[in-house]
């Protein structure tokens, strides 16, 4: 495939853009979807082409599957034609300076998803199902497995040349529960799909789903007769699988560089964290300190190189509860004078690189889980994805979770239903009096981070511990 | 490329040829989508996408695999087969699963493509950007943010039972989103139109639509929380149909009790004058005549004259009916969120927007919702946040803008409380599939806020 992208490069440079790259890329994709003891879902996809950024006047993008030099040739043409127009309304484009690197990268694995049987990974699927089987209430119960397998191969027309091999693996289990009365659901190890890590088969293995079935199955069905998540301000504690979100939702997004200089303002919204506030705005308390990290082992976000031939690296967001830094490109980072974070990334070969969040980490405090617990007078832990939403500068929030545990003179007294909890995002985060430490750390991935338009899906990762928020406003909403 | 429908099943004949499986399915779509980005006044991003998805089911026995590939290359097309094949043996059988569907005759459809659109050039994006740029510009607003996207897909889906269907469509659609500045306040507006052909986009008036509501947006005031009349225009009640769609209207859904549907059929659950309803066919509507397994779409009465009527099915879950037939909303096979209701309509009512706003003693006017996401599924508890022109209205007037609003409400409950529906609607792309919706505007009683921001 070099020969390709370096023809396309030539190609380039004969036309003397300001600036262009190609990046090629084959995608495989495995998913298998097994639900109520039959499987709905078997599919196996491969997806190759390409996307060419040229700066010509002004942007231009255009991208193909057709992988010969005359399609190389017409999509330099269409991207140069777009350029060209975008130049009628646009001002002159600078990127920042980066080294220019000729590399390569692969994620380090132990087990090459691909290379596992079809028939082990489903009968042991059907396992985990038929282990979910255990009462009638139980109206769905899935499992999946999913990976993904990237080859892709970067050129710039300055020079850098990057090949990249990423491995993502991951799955989980879920139920759905009704008495006819009420429904619940419940998931393991989170919700939409389970977890999913930048690591081979041997990560799905490690989730160990037929070992939680059976159990993720019972609290779905107790949830049933759980009582309502009570009203009013109390303490919360935030599992990791939630606190992943809330991290993601609340300091991921607000601190991309493009939303914050209004480049998605239409569609995702733009960010209360703006540039005027770097350095100056207290955004949580002084135990909170969140990262930008692709290159954390094993995350969903963890790679060589972004889409812009950027070596990952890590940059810090918040330090010592300050607002620090930003995810910026090239172009934003020379706009406002920050470092480029190695954060732009496309969904696919046919969609143009958007800074994206890679692991976007809350760094490990000194607390234990049960000293949180045992050190809280009344509150609700909360656990597993159930609904979230946030106003576009990121500032409202409002989060449901598929289960939460009522927390009374530091012991877990009981199971509550339809736990809700909201806040203003800057407040919330004063709010956070203690953070669990590393051993009890996890780097969740999120497969589904929506962004730009045409929409493109992100894999995302977020590493957290469990930790404390006080005097939230829990259960909300009329039930 | 541009396929024809002699290419397609040109392709479609070998592989037909070549497979081994007891039933076999093809499906290609072709997608050329071009789109160009505004933010801040200028343009950031300019895109041309061309793709072609070729996917394949094979069927031994009740037993079904599918592969796809993005190569038209006859040799990946045969690759693609040979894997849904080979996961097709590995299966296990499913006993619901009733095999591919039958050809069914098809009436003559509309077809909604129009050529201007597919051959719209990215300097007549651009020079339509540039008009509502300098537009804002003279109006003092120096920030105006949106898309132009025009496409046009085409899809092809034939099996060996005999189906063999080409359709082909077209869409463009502009958004403009206008931030008012002044003296440290920012006032937020919004507009979009969408049509099959480009010519009926009247940007101009989209972009002075979204002006004239961020000039009126400024020194937003808070309100009280709790419960309001709301007069909502289009844009947020499409976004609460999205949501019944999602939550309710799949036949698949109510199967599995996760539907608020689900036990209540032939119930009066929303207002007498509520009708919603997925049609292609519609005048209004875009999308393809038939859907991703070749089954011609019909007309579907979901929720008629406030009575829980019906769902949508595909070929899969109408097979686990007795007597049932898939109803032509199956998306592109296997999917865990087939079936869909993809073309939803809603019946207008007596009520101009004016007469709304008048006939409101204290209420609030919304433009539309962002974020909106289901708090209880099944319940049909829904919250979200208010976005891009927020309004008081007392008295019947509008007195002024509101600091954005997040609401958590029942949407049956809501559909319960109308008292107007607006003599028009229009209508929206979903940005997902070839989803279109249309919607009035809607005015409801006792509409639940929980939230506020801070602009």
């Amino acid at each position: 495939m070099w020969d390709l992208v370096e023809f396309g490069v030539d190609e380039l440079e004969k036309k003397d853009v300001q600036y262009g790259d190609i990046r090629l890329s084959k995608i495989s994709t495995e998913v298998i979807n097994v639900k109520n003891g039959t499987v709905e879902a078997i599919k196996s996809s491969e997806s190759e082409g390409y996307g060419i950024r040229v700066i010509d006047g002004g942007w231009g993008f255009a991208s193909s599957a057709d992988l010969s030099e005359e399609g190389i040739e017409n999509t330099i043409k269409r991207a140069r034609k777009i350029a060209r127009a975008s130049a009628k309304a646009s001002r002159p484009i600078e990127l920042k300076d980066v080294e220019v690197f000729q590399d390569s990268y692969i994620t380090p694995h132990k087990k090459d998803p691909f290379e596992i049987g079809l028939e082990k990974k489903l009968d042991y699927l059907m396992d985990v199902n038929e282990r979910m089987d255990i009462d009638d209430r139980i109206k769905v119960r899935k499992c999946n497995f999913n990976a993904w397998k990237t080859k892709k191969f970067y050129a710039s027309t300055e020079g850098a040349k990057i090949e990249q091999d990423l491995i993502k693996t991951g799955g989980g289990l879920d139920v759905n529960v009704s008495d006819g009365e009420d429904t619940q659901k419940r998931s393991y190890p989170n919700s939409f799909g389970g977890d999913f890590n930048s690591r081979g088969y041997e990560f799905f293995e490690g989730l160990d789903l037929l070992d939680h079935a059976e159990e993720t199955a019972q609290e779905g069905v107790d949830l049933l007769d759980a009582e309502q998540c009570p009203e009013g301000k109390m303490d919360i504690i935030l599992n990791t699988n939630q606190l992943a979100l809330q991290v993601h939702e609340s300091c991921g997004h607000p601190t991309e560089l493009d939303r914050a200089l209004g480049t998605e303002a239409s569609y995702a919204g733009t960010s209360f964290m703006t540039p005027d506030m770097l350095g100056e705005l207290e955004y949580g308390s002084d135990i909170v300190n969140i990262v930008s990290d692709p290159t954390a082992e094993g995350g969903l976000g963890t790679y060589g190189y972004d889409d812009e031939g950027v070596k990952a690296r890590k940059i810090d967001l918040i330090k010592d509860g300050m607002f620090v830094g930003y995810q910026a490109s090239r172009e934003g980072a020379s706009k406002v004078g920050v470092d480029v974070s190695g954060s732009m990334r496309a969904d696919g070969w046919k969609n143009l690189p958007l800074v994206r969040m890679t692991n976007i980490n809350l760094e490990p405090g000194d607390w234990s889980k049960d000293e949180i617990i045992e050190e809280t007078e009344k509150g609700i832990i909360f656990d597993g994805i159930k609904s979230w939403s946030i106003d576009d500068k990121r500032l409202n929030f409002q989060f449901g979770t598929e289960a939460g545990y009522l927390v009374e003179n530091g012991e877990i007294t009981g199971l509550i239903k339809n736990p809700t909890y909201t806040g203003i995002t800057y407040e919330f985060w004063r709010n956070c009096d203690a953070i669990a430490g590393e051993e009890e750390w996890n780097l969740h991935g999120v497969p589904n981070c929506g962004k730009g338009e045409p929409p493109q899906t992100m894999q995302v990762g977020h590493g957290c511990a469990p930790s404390r928020f006080k005097d939230i406003r829990v259960g909300v909403g009329k039930w | 490329m541009v396929g024809s429908r002699e290419t397609f099943e040109k392709i479609s004949e070998k592989v037909m040829d070549k497979a081994k499986a007891d039933e076999v399915e093809i499906r290609i779509i072709e997608s050329n989508t071009a789109l160009t980005r505004y933010a801040n006044s200028e343009i950031h991003q300019n895109i041309g996408q061309e793709d072609i998805d070729i996917s394949i089911r094979a069927v031994f026995d009740k037993k079904t695999g599918a592969a796809s590939t993005h190569s038209f290359r006859e040799d990946s097309i045969m690759d693609c087969l040979s894997k849904a094949e080979t996961i097709a043996k590995n299966q296990k059988s499913d006993p619901d699963f009733k095999g591919l569907p039958e050809p069914i005759e098809m009436k003559s459809a509309r077809e909604n493509y129009v050529k201007r659109t597919a051959d719209f050039s990215p300097d007549e994006r651009a020079e339509k950007v540039s008009d509502i740029i300098e537009m804002a510009k003279s109006e003092g607003v120096d920030r105006v943010y949106g898309a132009f996207q025009t496409e046009a897909q085409r899809l092809f889906v034939a099996n060996s039972k005999g189906v063999n269907r080409f359709s082909r469509f077209t869409s463009s659609n502009l958004t403009t989103t206008a931030i008012a500045d002044w003296d440290n306040d920012q006032g937020f507006g919004w507009s979009e139109s969408c049509s099959a052909d480009v010519r009926d986009i009247d940007h101009m008036e989209v972009g002075r639509t979204a002006v004239k509501k961020g000039l009126n947006n400024m020194e937003t005031k808070k309100i009280d929380l709790g419960e309001y009349d709301v007069v909502l225009e289009p844009l947020a009640v499409k976004s609460i149909l999205q949501y019944m769609d999602m939550m309710g209207f799949s036949g698949k859904k109510v199967q599995e009790d996760r539907s608020f549907m689900a036990g209540k059929f032939g119930d009066k659950i929303m207002d007498e004058r509520v009708n919603i309803y997925d049609d292609v066919s519609d005048p209004d509507m875009i999308g393809y005549p038939f859907d991703y397994e070749g089954v011609p779409k019909q007309r579907v009465d979901i929720i008629d004259n406030g009575v829980a009527n019906d769902v949508v099915y595909d070929s899969y879950t109408a097979g686990r009916e007795e007597g049932k037939e898939s109803t032509g909303h199956a998306l592109p096979m296997p999917s865990p969120m087939s079936p869909l209701a993809m073309n939803l309509l809603m019946d207008t009512g007596d009520y101009s927007y004016q007469e709304m706003i008048e006939e409101t003693d204290k209420g609030i006017l919304i433009t539309r919702f962002n974020y909106c996401r289901p708090v209880h599924p099944v319940k049909g508890i829904l919250t979200g946040l208010t976005r891009d022109g927020t309004w008081l209205i007392e008295d019947g007037e509008i007195k002024h803008p509101l600091n954005n609003l997040r609401f958590t409400q029942n949407l049956i409950d809501a559909f319960n409380n109308i008292e107007g529906i607006g003599k028009e609607r229009k209508l929206f792309a979903m940005g997902y599939y070839p989803a279109f919706f249309t919607a009035p505007a809607l005015k409801i009683s006792d509409f639940n806020f929980t939230g506020t921001t801070e602009f």
